[in-house]
Formats: C-alpha cells, sequence, structure tokens
C-alpha cells in the first residue's frame, strides 16, 4: 500500500537535494565564520582586479587625453584619485561580500535544518511501518 | 466580461504549465538560447565555423539541458570567438568588461543572469523598452546591473559589427591604437548612455510606484514607466542631438505597456472595487490596514454525460429528491431530505399485505367447512 504522506516528503526531499540542495550542503561544510571569512577574503582579492580592470578600461579611454595633457602634477593627482577610489570601492564591495555571504549561509543553514527534520520525520515513518 | 475571460484563461494556462511545467521551461530556455546564438552569430559572425545554423541549432540544444547560467557563458564566449578573429586586443577589451560584470554582478547573482541575454534580445526585436518596465514590475531595484549590462553588450555588438573593417585596418596602426578606439567608442556611445539612464530611471519608478499602496498601483507603474522612457529619450535627442526614432519609441513602450498589463494579470489581479481600509489597535501601535481581495476564478470545469440505451425490465428508481438537490451543488436549493419509504421497506409491506391475505384465506376455508357451506352447493 502507497503511503501519500511518505511519498509527498520523499519527492520534497530529493527535489531539494536535487536542486538547491548541492549548494546548500556544500556552504553548511563550514562554520559561518569560516565560510563568511574565506569568501570575503576571495572577494577582496576579485574587488582588486575587477577595479585594476576598471582603471584599465578607463585609461584606454582616454589614452589621447591622458598623452596630450599628462604632467607630474596630474598623474599624482589622478594616482590619488585612483587609490583613494580603490578603498572606497574595495570597502564597500568587501562588507557587501560579507554581508551577502553570511546571509547566504544563514538561509543555507535554515534549509538544511528543514531537511534533517524532514529524514527523522520519514525515519519515524518507517519505524511505524516495521513494527 | 472580458475580464472574466482573461481570468479563466489565466486559470487554464496556469493548469497547463502545472501539468506540463518541465517541457515548457525546457521550451522557454531552447528559444532564449537560440534568440541569443542566432543574435550574436547574424551579428558578429567572422568565425565561419561558429556562425553556421548547424552549430548554433546544436549550441542552443546543449544549453537547453544545461542550467540557464550555462546559456549566459556559451553566449560570452560565442561572443568572445568572433571578436578573437578581428583582433587580439579587442578580445582583450571585451574579456575585461565581461570579467567585470562577473566580478560585480553575476558573482553575487548567478541566477538572474539570464536578464542579460534578454536585453540584447528585446533589442533585436526593437522593444528593449519592455525589459526595464517587466523587471520593475517582477524584480527589485537591483535589476537594474542586469539592464545595464545587456544595454552595454548589445552596443558592444552593434559597434563591432559597423565597424569591423575600421577595426581590422587599425590593427595594422598598432594594437593600442585599436583598443583604445574600440574602447572609446563603445563608453562614448551618448545613445547607448541615454538609454541606459533611460531603463534605470524607467525601472527604479516602475518599481517604487508598484510598491505604492495605491489603488491601481501596477497600472499606474506602467504608464509612469513608459512616461520615463519617452521623456528622457527625447529630452537625450534634443540636448545631444542623439538620433531617435520616434515610431519606434512609441511602438516600443506601446509593447511595455501591453506586456505590463499581462504580467498584472498573471500576477497581480486584485479588485480593488471590494477593497477595505480597515483600521485597529493594540498596546503598542495603531494599525492602518487596507486589503484588496485577489480575484481567483476557476477555470470550468468539463462534465461528462453518458446517455445509455434504456433497459427493459428494469425496476423502476425511486429518486430522493433530497439527494439530487445536494447533488446539484446548488447550497440554496438543498433541503432537508424528506423520508420516503425505501424499497427494502416496500418488500416488507408487501410481505405483510401476503401474509394478511393467507390469513383471510384460511379463515374463510375453515367457516365454510364449519357451516357445510360446499355442500349445500353440491
Amino acid at each position: 500500500m502507497l503511503d501519500e504522506k511518505k511519498i509527498k516528503l520523499m519527492t520534497r526531499m530529493a527535489s531539494y537535494e536535487a536542486n538547491q540542495g548541492k549548494e546548500d550542503l556544500a556552504v553548511s561544510a563550514y562554520y559561518r565564520k569560516d565560510y563568511t571569512s574565506l569568501h570575503t577574503l576571495f572577494s577582496f582579492f576579485w574587488g582588486t582586479l575587477g577595479y585594476v580592470c576598471l582603471i584599465g578600461l578607463l585609461v584606454l579611454g582616454s589614452f589621447d587625453f591622458l598623452m596630450e595633457h599628462l604632467t607630474m602634477g596630474m598623474f599624482f593627482t589622478l594616482g590619488t584619485i585612483a587609490v583613494l577610489g580603490y578603498f572606497v570601492i574595495i570597502v564597500i564591495y568587501v562588507v557587501a561580500a560579507n554581508r551577502f555571504y553570511n546571509k547566504k549561509h544563514i538561509e543555507a543553514r535554515k534549509r538544511i535544518k528543514k531537511f534533517n527534520y524532514n529524514i527523522t520525520r520519514l525515519l519515524k515513518i518507517y519505524e511505524k511501518e516495521n513494527r | 466580461m472580458i475580464m472574466d475571460r482573461l481570468f479563466v484563461v489565466k486559470g487554464q494556462l496556469q493548469q497547463i504549465y502545472a501539468a506540463y511545467s518541465k517541457y515548457i521551461d525546457k521550451a522557454v530556455q531552447f528559444v532564449l538560447a537560440l534568440g541569443a546564438f542566432y543574435l550574436i552569430n547574424h551579428n558578429l559572425g567572422f568565425m565561419g565555423m561558429l556562425s553556421s545554423p548547424a552549430v548554433t541549432l546544436a549550441l542552443a540544444v546543449i544549453c537547453t539541458f544545461l542550467p540557464v547560467i550555462a546559456t549566459v557563458w556559451a553566449s560570452a564566449l560565442l561572443i568572445l570567438g568572433h571578436i578573437y578573429t578581428i583582433s587580439l586586443g579587442m578580445l582583450a577589451v571585451t574579456a575585461v568588461i565581461f570579467l567585470l560584470m562577473f566580478i560585480f554582478y553575476l558573482k553575487f547573482s548567478p541566477k538572474t543572469a539570464v536578464f542579460i541575454l534578454l536585453m540584447p534580445l528585446a533589442f533585436l526585436l526593437k522593444i528593449p523598452y519592455t525589459v526595464p518596465v517587466a523587471l520593475g514590475l517582477t524584480g527589485n531595484p537591483l535589476s537594474v546591473v542586469p539592464v545595464i549590462c545587456g544595454t552595454i553588450i548589445y552596443y558592444m555588438i552593434g559597434y563591432v559589427k559597423n565597424s569591423a573593417a575600421a577595426l581590422k585596418s587599425a590593427d595594422e596602426e598598432g594594437m593600442i591604437g585599436q583598443v583604445t578606439m574600440f574602447v572609446k567608442q563603445i563608453f562614448q556611445n551618448k545613445e547607448m548612455w541615454i538609454m541606459i539612464i533611460a531603463f534605470v530611471l524607467c525601472l527604479l519608478v516602475v518599481y517604487t510606484v508598484r510598491k505604492m499602496s495605491v489603488d491601481h498601483a501596477w497600472k499606474i507603474a506602467i504608464a509612469a514607466g513608459a512616461a520615463v522612457n519617452i521623456v528622457v529619450v527625447a529630452i537625450g535627442d534634443v540636448l545631444f542631438d542623439v538620433p531617435v526614432s520616434y515610431l519606434g519609441i512609441i511602438g516600443g513602450n506601446i509593447a511595455a505597456i501591453l506586456l505590463g498589463m499581462v504580467l498584472e494579470l498573471l500576477f497581480f489581479a486584485v479588485d480593488y472595487s471590494r477593497g477595505e481600509k480597515l483600521q485597529f489597535e493594540d498596546d503598542e501601535y495603531y494599525y492602518y490596514v487596507k486589503a484588496i481581495p485577489k480575484i481567483s476564478v476557476a477555470p470550468p470545469e468539463k462534465t461528462v454525460k453518458r446517455i445509455n440505451k434504456r433497459e427493459e425490465h428494469q425496476e423502476t428508481e425511486i429518486i430522493d429528491e433530497g439527494k439530487m438537490r445536494n447533488k446539484s451543488g446548488n447550497p440554496r436549493n438543498r433541503k432537508p431530505a424528506q423520508k420516503r419509504r425505501t424499497p427494502q421497506k416496500n418488500e416488507r409491506h408487501a410481505q405483510g399485505n401476503k401474509k394478511k391475505s393467507a390469513e383471510q384465506m384460511l379463515m374463510t376455508r375453515s367457516l365454510r367447512k364449519e357451516l357445510n357451506l360446499d355442500r349445500q352447493k353440491d
């Protein structure tokens, strides 16, 4: 005899495991602090790379202008602006990344907890059946 | 009446989607992938091998069975492949632009990467204004990022298509000159920036207005979004002398309004005429609540009537009137079922009658015997 309750539970769990579950399991393998710190560190490198690319594009876009008008004073001014811009952008980027990964871990843990709860329910159903 | 019919159609569509969602999703993914690859190959078909219809179709089929993000990656690689044939410097610039999009957007929101593809596709169909309106209605303010990225990609493809020959000749002058020209042309394109400003403002206006608690917020938001699009592009035309087709703008915004109405029908069907304003309080707060009921019309169910041949020697069925009324489902017509004689009771009644008549017969026979009535007759 088919147990509708059990089938529904198993379907929900299988669907979760096949889609979101894979990522959630990988995320929840870390402690929240470790996961967030690790990804924030990576984000720092990504952010730096992104900023360098952005500056590179800006320099290429205004290459002709810079070649014609660039002086030592202008070079230092632009350099200072670029460095300040880097600090501003990297701080915003890293803070945003930190919050994002923190939230991601919390949500993943929630879903994993629900999944574990469903496993317990399923085990209880099996125990009942075996009696 | 028309609205009722539309809601019935909506219900039917929901039922169809619920039944065949797996296939419909894959079909949509296939069309999206095919459209994106066609757009790229049609405009940048510099590498013969990649731009053949067979490769386009094969790539679309493969991407259909992979996650949606694979279509975005495949599109990016296809663009890079075509641009590689023009120049290595341009390839580097394009790769850097894609890398920036990945670092600042796709890394955090890979599931919405598909919106980046929608923008160039909408441009191809001459309805780019539909995307910010649709994303403003269904998304959040962060949706401006894919809209901006998609617009940049479209104009970048357009620029490469129109100036491939010039860029190739610049290759002879040196890679730096070529790359500088490419970057300058992409990021100093006034039309692109005006479109980006129009789309960003449109999306933010649509999002803000549709979140407001005014009646018909979605309709107002759609109209406001379309108006923002037209006004910003017109201002751009006047101030920066950007060539724009007003017919295209108006047509595109009519399409955006129509799409917005369809989205409202699908995702925000409410009946403002039955709205209620409530006010109550607890120990800490006063509450001013506006409640608008949702419209839900169930699609009519098909009933199959079976008409059988009337069988002879059929026993007369006694119909329970109360039960029949209950079956008809109209609660007004429901009346308490009256007590009626059931077939079992009939049988018992008939048996009782038979018993009585038998007793009477026996009685008359015994009386006749006693009184000798039978002999007298003889």
